[in-house]
């Protein structure tokens, strides 16, 4: 079984030209929880994903800490940074990509998400963008091949 | 051999001081390229490795990493902040004073990993610069760590090396002069820093409001974790009459916390930090080979005649250990020290301690001088650059090298009036 021979694959994009707040529209409308990041041939520079989102709209340090229970939303400052990064370049908070190639396997595909902490990875033909590809999706279609 | 030694030598520590490659790396090249060339033999190289000073480290990560899933560190910095008041002269002294004594008895580089990113939060609550409150807990660290045989790296490699110092021997000695040290220079960051501490009514409301206490109540394991850390220092303070050596002491509280309060072997053993225990590793196997060629006792023979007496020679290395430090890494340059002490004392009779605690307060004492200088600085500028929040070499110059020479100022008073 090849990756997109039956999957429907999401073509969420946005050119490396955009900012994060752009990325982070594109990526809240589609249903995937990784975007591709394109330059102008259609290739694949990065990866825009929930966890580049969440790390923009927090404080960065929250990843250094294990305990934050006590703490408490402190509204003006969380929208002050967000409106901070929204004119961010994407580049800036984007993950360097991982690719799939139209013709791999769903095992090859299962083992790269099985290794990186991306909900969606990027399906390429002849080195251009196609769409992208969910955990979900792959899941969903090995099941369907498996009651058929 | 002698002279190839040397270079290998100073070409890994031109490296580590540059940062053109991560200095595990440059120390693991070092140790390859001096037993690959045949400077130093295979079973010669393994015997230069101090196994007690890497059991040391890894029995302190261990025990540190499991107790501070239980959430009592932030329970302790948060808590700390709140006794405050939000005024910048509590603010400072409690901060420097809960980091030192973190320091003292956790050790430097763990105490300022667990510290600094509460801090980015404190600092954001209390709408401050995070960066002068991380300057005065680096500092702070270094020299609370100068006060006990576990608290900064230099100090656990001296204690290791030489069986005849205690750990209350460390404390009987350093910790007088580390707490006066920590004293004046807290005192003079407060000065240097209050105007940047100010902080508004409402925020320190918002500080007092939160619950320190909510994670320490949510973790499981907190008693027992508290239970084998506090004995695990009790047990340092009776290492000497119990005829056990630290690095036993630190594995064994490690172990005990393992079959006590770890659901997960692989998960606890990944609190060690592997980078730092390899870095040892080759620096060891480095300055084995300047032993065994000889390059130690020459440099020793030379430090005796150009200094004279002991006086002179606890100067040379007090000042000369900060420098070095302070230009290097402390770490490597200890590591080299050592066994020119050794050698120094080798026809002595009747064993002296003053040398050593030159080197310990010199080699602690510099890791202020500059960000590369000690690895609680580099962790801190991690931490700080993984933030967005980056503290750049001048602006920690310029703040350690004045702090680094007032607190030499201090050691040397103290060596010379009571050590030497």
């Amino acid at each position: 079984m090849r990756v997109v021979s039956d999957i429907e694959l999401v073509p969420a994009s946005v050119r490396r030209s955009a900012t994060f707040l752009e990325a982070a529209e594109a990526l809240v409308s589609h249903p995937v929880t990784t975007i591709a990041v394109l330059d102008d041939d259609g290739r694949v520079v990065g990866l825009f994903a929930d966890s580049d989102l969440l790390k923009g709209l927090f404080p960065r340090y929250l990843a250094e800490l294990r305990h934050t229970a006590f703490a408490e939303d402190d509204a003006d400052a969380l929208a002050a940074r967000a409106r901070a990064v929204a004119t961010d370049p994407v580049e800036k908070h984007m993950h360097d990509p991982i690719v799939l190639d139209e013709s791999s396997s769903a095992i090859h595909a299962a083992e790269r998400f099985l290794h990186c902490d991306l909900g969606a990875l990027p399906v390429t033909r002849d080195g251009r963008f196609v769409g992208m590809l969910g955990r979900a999706e792959l899941c969903r279609a090995v099941l369907a091949r498996t009651e058929t | 051999m002698d002279i190839v030694a040397v270079l290998i030598f100073v070409a890994a520590l031109g490296v580590i001081a540059f940062e053109w490659v991560h200095r595990t790396k440059a120390a693991l090249v070092g140790a390859g390229l001096v037993v690959l060339i045949g400077v130093i033999e295979l079973d010669t190289a393994i015997d230069a490795v101090d196994w007690s000073t890497l059991g040391l480290l890894i029995g302190m990560m261990i025990l540190v990493g499991l107790s501070e899933r239980t959430g009592i560190f932030t329970y302790l910095a948060l808590r700390t902040a709140q006794l405050s008041d939000g005024r910048p002269v509590r603010l400072i002294f409690l901060l420097a004073g809960a980091t030192g004594l973190a320091s003292a008895f956790l050790d430097n580089l763990t105490a300022i990993l667990l510290v600094v990113p509460i801090t980015l939060l404190l600092a954001d609550i209390l709408r401050i610069s995070p960066i002068p409150l991380v300057l005065v807990e680096v500092i702070a660290s270094n020299i609370g760590g100068t006060a006990t045989l576990i608290g900064d790296p230099p100090n656990i490699m001296i204690g290791t090396a030489v069986p005849e110092l205690t750990f209350n021997d460390f404390i009987v000695n350093l910790a007088p002069v580390a707490l006066v040290t920590l004293a004046v220079v807290t005192a003079v960051l407060y000065f240097a820093f209050r105007r940047q501490l100010v902080v508004s009514p409402e925020r320190v409301a918002e500080l007092e409001r939160l619950d320190p206490a909510r994670d320490v109540r949510e973790s499981r394991y907190v008693k027992r974790s508290i239970a084998v850390l506090l004995g695990t220092i009790v047990a340092f303070f009776l290492h000497a009459p119990l005829h056990i050596e630290p690095a036993v002491v630190a594995l064994g509280g490690a172990t005990i916390l393992l079959l006590v309060a770890s659901d997960d072997v692989e998960d606890a053993l990944e609190r060690v930090e592997w980078s730092t225990i390899f870095f040892f590793l080759g620096l060891f196997v480095m300055v084995g080979a300047l032993e065994e060629r000889g390059v130690i006792g020459e440099i020793a023979d030379w430090l005796a005649e150009a200094t004279g007496s002991t006086a002179g020679q606890g100067m040379a290395i007090l000042w000369g250990a900060a420098a070095g430090s302070a230009l290097v890494d402390n770490i490597p340059f200890t590591a080299a020290m050592i066994p020119v002490v050794q050698e120094l004392q080798a026809d002595d009779e009747v064993f002296q301690d003053g040398l050593w605690w030159a080197l310990a307060l010199g080699a602690c004492f510099g890791g202020n001088a500059t960000l590369i200088a000690a690895a609680a600085n580099v962790a801190a500028a991690g931490v700080l650059e993984r933030s967005g929040q980056p503290i750049s070499f001048g602006r920690f110059l310029a703040v350690g090298l004045p702090v680094t020479l007032l607190s030499l100022v201090i050691a040397t008073v103290y060596l010379l009036l009571f050590q030497l």
